[in-house]
């Protein structure tokens, strides 16, 4: 019975259905690959908000970038360049900065726009109500922290428009790092026009308003945000319509990529660098990024609040193991806590750079000896780290890398947000941690401050490093508070509240129908910069 | 049987209700909170995030706050995606849900249903080791699993379809394939068996004497009757597709539903992961409570035990 059944229609059902695979390749009703004539980028993630007032996160900045222009900005290598100013002046003293904007500068619906709408954008950040999370990136200007704690009217913060085109920062103290400062997303204009409009909902693409070379065009949560050239940016630009899209995983990065469905990733698993090497070797991209990846000792907690102990699990560490023969992604040993790739600063290594690797170890071994800590009494720690591949190989190769001293380490990993939660709250013996800084050491070494607040992971505290840190801060030349911050550091590097490990690599993967595209220190790549390849 | 069916719409209010309280006061937990980005927050600054959010009220009144605007329909605004409030990003990742799970479920049934029928003919044949071999395969690897080695094959290296995104209907083919897949191969199981089992009843062997075409007999006298135990599989096999879409969309970069869940869970996005759950508690207690309703109507047995 049953064989007749499966003969009469079962046989002509697959040969149906072999045919419709072979020919589905012809069949296909829309092409797989990026739109035609829009620059598709996929961004590390979903931007939480496009305000630039209450932005956080990295990849917000790369979206800013393009929407907006604040008064300096960042040309294709990554320098400081004038943006919507074309000219700055210091007083003597440093705490003045005068700013003369473009002529003829306007928004993205043609409305001109002025001083007035800096100092606005300004009292906006710093307003309690706006809720602004990196307000404090410009606490310099005076009365800043007193208009966000509410305790002084947002009329009395150190901003003001003489006319039209000047626009005027008075600073509490002097901040020879102001231009580069200026650069984030929390010193941008906002349009208050709109703003005043229609409230909170002036993000929206409908009411959307800016003053970059991009507006907003579209915004599907998830899906892609969209721009489209602004025609009153001051000068024209080659691509017209780009669109980011929010790709989480480095794998689905790669794959589309491969698929041609993006022109732009921002990385892409590492083990794939050397057939990436091999393949593309036109598109990649590796770059070194300023930034500070870094192991933290709670200097509040027995033992580490003893140096010796500090000093002994620092010898035992070899940078260039871990990023040459463990990490093999790109990145830079490091061998100091402000990284070296800063401009006109020079950086203290940490003092047994150079060693012969087996003197250290001996040395390690003497220090945890005098410590109270050998063979019948070892030294036992919890290495705490982000989950992930990354996290896990460097942290295990450390805690390898203690054994040979006789220290017992274990590992213990937490999701990003869970590690730094408690890195804040102090609960970690060792920690890993890492920063992604400004190109100045201030930036870094102020991590070591004992008033920093809970960034400072392990509750460093140095009364004198606190005081060089202080002094360095009322110098206005930039020459002279370099050369005080490297004291600072000079003079900490023996404490060993931290051991540097590595700068990181960015991996990038860049079509060659795209020109333009520089690496620079900041990973910062506007569109604008870019074109079209013929 | 209107009195099984409010028993049962009573209890599964209940459950709901239970579900939002939990889960509303185990978020609040987890170590971390929605403000902790990849920066430094000073004191005054957070203070000023949480009076926004009114996150500064105790715990037990914002927890009141959240049941009132709840009843209004109002999941409130989302911490992390702060351009957007809860009920238009389940209104924008809906239907990208909606559409995978449904194109998961069409594929699985059209996939199971055939293969089941085909296996079930013919029990033992070579037919039937082969496919269902296949479907043992498609049972035990996982969407994690195939859906990767999908893209791979299909978009990297055919480049038939895209590898993610949601712009066409296009897109959702891999990832209801996909998702699809483990599940047709459990509906084929109870296909094969149901066939085989029901093609010995004497009710075939009189349509067959009667002398009706095989397809006729295939679809009007087998497939009816070997569909009951499809029928009580399919209430938990769409709780099994929501969860499962929460992985495919992670994968092929859909902007669904899912994806929110899983970041909102990392980023401590307190008021978006009560909405996600909101939604998928509604969905899978709706199916249940559907499957039970079918039951009670086919089933006269239940309908007396339960009443």
């Amino acid at each position: 019975m049953s064989q007749t059944l499966l003969s009469k229609w079962t046989r002509p059902a697959l040969v149906g259905f072999l045919g419709l695979l072979l020919l589905s390749p012809f069949l296909l009703p829309y092409t797989v690959n990026a739109k035609e004539g829009v620059l598709t980028i996929g961004n590390a993630g979903e931007p939480q908000t496009l305000d630039p007032h209450r932005y956080n996160l990295r990849l917000e900045e790369t979206l800013l970038n393009d929407l907006f222009l604040g008064l300096t900005t960042f040309n294709a290598a990554g320098e400081i360049v004038p943006g919507a100013a074309q000219s700055w002046q210091t007083s003597e003293d440093g705490l003045t900065w005068t700013f003369k904007l473009r002529d003829n500068l306007k928004w993205s619906d043609g409305q001109p726009l002025t001083a007035a709408d800096f100092v606005y954008a300004s009292q906006r950040l710093q307003d309690p109500a706006t809720a602004a999370s990196l307000a404090y990136f410009m606490y310099m200007v005076k009365n800043a922290p007193e208009v966000n704690r509410g305790e002084l009217p947002v009329s009395a913060l150190g901003v003001s428009a003489p006319d039209a085109q000047t626009f005027v920062i008075e600073l509490s103290q002097p901040y020879p790092y102001l231009l580069e400062r200026l650069l984030y997303p929390t010193a941008f204009p906002v349009p208050q026009h709109v703003i005043e409009r229609h409230g909170d909902d002036w993000v929206k693409p409908a009411n959307w308003v800016s003053n970059g070379a991009y507006t907003l065009a579209d915004w599907q949560p998830q899906a892609f945000v969209a721009m489209q050239a602004n025609p009153h940016f001051y000068e024209p630009v080659s691509i017209q319509n780009v669109r980011y899209l929010p790709v989480v995983n480095e794998q689905s990065a790669y794959n589309r990529y491969r698929n041609e469905e993006l022109h732009v990733i921002g990385s892409f698993p590492v083990g794939e660098l050397e057939r990436v090497k091999t393949n593309y070797p036109n598109e990649l991209h590796l770059s070194d990024l300023l930034s500070m990846m870094y192991l933290v000792f709670n200097t509040e907690k027995a033992p580490f609040n003893d140096s010796r102990v500090r000093q002994a699990l620092s010898l035992a560490i070899d940078q260039d193991i871990l990023t040459d023969k463990v990490l093999r992604s790109g990145n830079k040993p490091a061998y100091s806590f402000v990284p070296d790739l800063i401009a006109d600063y020079q950086t203290t290594p940490l003092p047994h750079v150079g060693k012969d690797r087996a003197e250290r170890l001996q040395q390690a071994r003497e220090l945890l000896d005098s410590a109270g800590y050998n063979n019948p009494n070892p030294l036992k720690i919890t290495l705490r780290h982000v989950s992930g591949v990354e996290g896990k190989k460097v942290n295990l190769a450390i805690t390898g890398m203690w054994r040979q001293i006789g220290v017992v380490a274990n590992l213990q990993q937490a999701e990003l947000r869970n590690h730094f939660a408690d890195l804040r709250q102090g609960d970690f013996d060792v920690a890993w941690a890492g920063w992604v800084g400004e190109n100045n050491a201030e930036h870094y070494l102020t991590l070591l401050q004992s008033d920093i607040g809970n960034v400072n992971y392990g509750r460093f505290a140095d009364a004198r490093f606190d005081d060089m840190i202080k002094t360095a801060q009322q110098l206005s030349s930039a020459i002279q508070r370099n050369q005080q911050l490297a004291a600072a550091e000079a003079y900490v590097v023996d404490a060993y509240a931290v051991v540097p490990l590595y700068t990181v690599s960015v991996r990038r993967l860049v079509s060659q129908k795209v020109s333009g595209w520089q690496n620079n220190l900041r990973d910062v790549h506007q569109i604008r910069y870019l074109s079209w390849s013929d | 049987m209107t009195r099984y069916i409010l028993k049962r719409l009573l209890f599964a209010l209940v459950t709901l209700f239970v579900i939002i309280t939990v889960v509303f006061f185990l978020l609040r937990l987890a170590p971390g909170g929605p403000f902790d980005g990849e920066r430094r927050l000073p004191p005054e600054i957070e203070a000023n995030l949480k009076a926004a959010y009114n996150l500064d009220a105790p715990l037990l009144l914002q927890y009141g706050r959240f049941m009132v605007n709840l009843a209004q329909g109002d999941l409130g605004p989302s911490f992390t995606q702060k351009d957007f409030d809860v009920n238009a990003l389940i209104r924008a990742g809906l239907p990208v849900s909606l559409m995978l799970g449904l194109g998961a479920l069409v594929c699985a049934l059209l996939l199971g249903l055939s293969i089941g029928i085909v296996a079930g003919l013919k029990p033992g044949g070579l037919l039937d080791t082969l496919l269902m071999a296949v479907s043992n395969l498609n049972i035990a690897v996982p969407t994690i699993v195939a859906a990767p080695l999908m893209v791979l094959l299909f978009s990297v290296t055919l480049s038939w379809f895209p590898g993610g995104g949601a712009d066409t209907w296009w897109h959702f083919v891999l990832p209801a394939l996909a998702l699809g897949l483990p599940l047709s191969a459990e509906i084929a199981r109870i296909m094969r068996g149901g066939i085989a089992e029901t093609s010995l009843e004497p009710f075939v062997k009189t349509a067959k004497a009667k002398g009706l075409k095989s397809p006729r007999i295939v679809f009007l006298h087998l497939l009816p009757a070997a569909s009951i135990p499809l029928l009580s599989f399919l209430g938990p096999a769409m709780a099994g597709l929501l969860t499962g879409s929460v992985v495919a969309e992670q994968i092929f970069d859909l902007p669904g539903i899912g994806r929110y869940y899983v970041q909102g869970a990392l980023n401590r996005d307190y008021t978006l992961v009560m909405g996600v759950t909101i939604v998928y508690s509604f969905a899978i207690l709706s199916f249940n409570l559907l499957v039970d309703v079918a039951y009670g109507l086919i089933d006269p047995r239940i309908r007396v035990a339960q009443t």
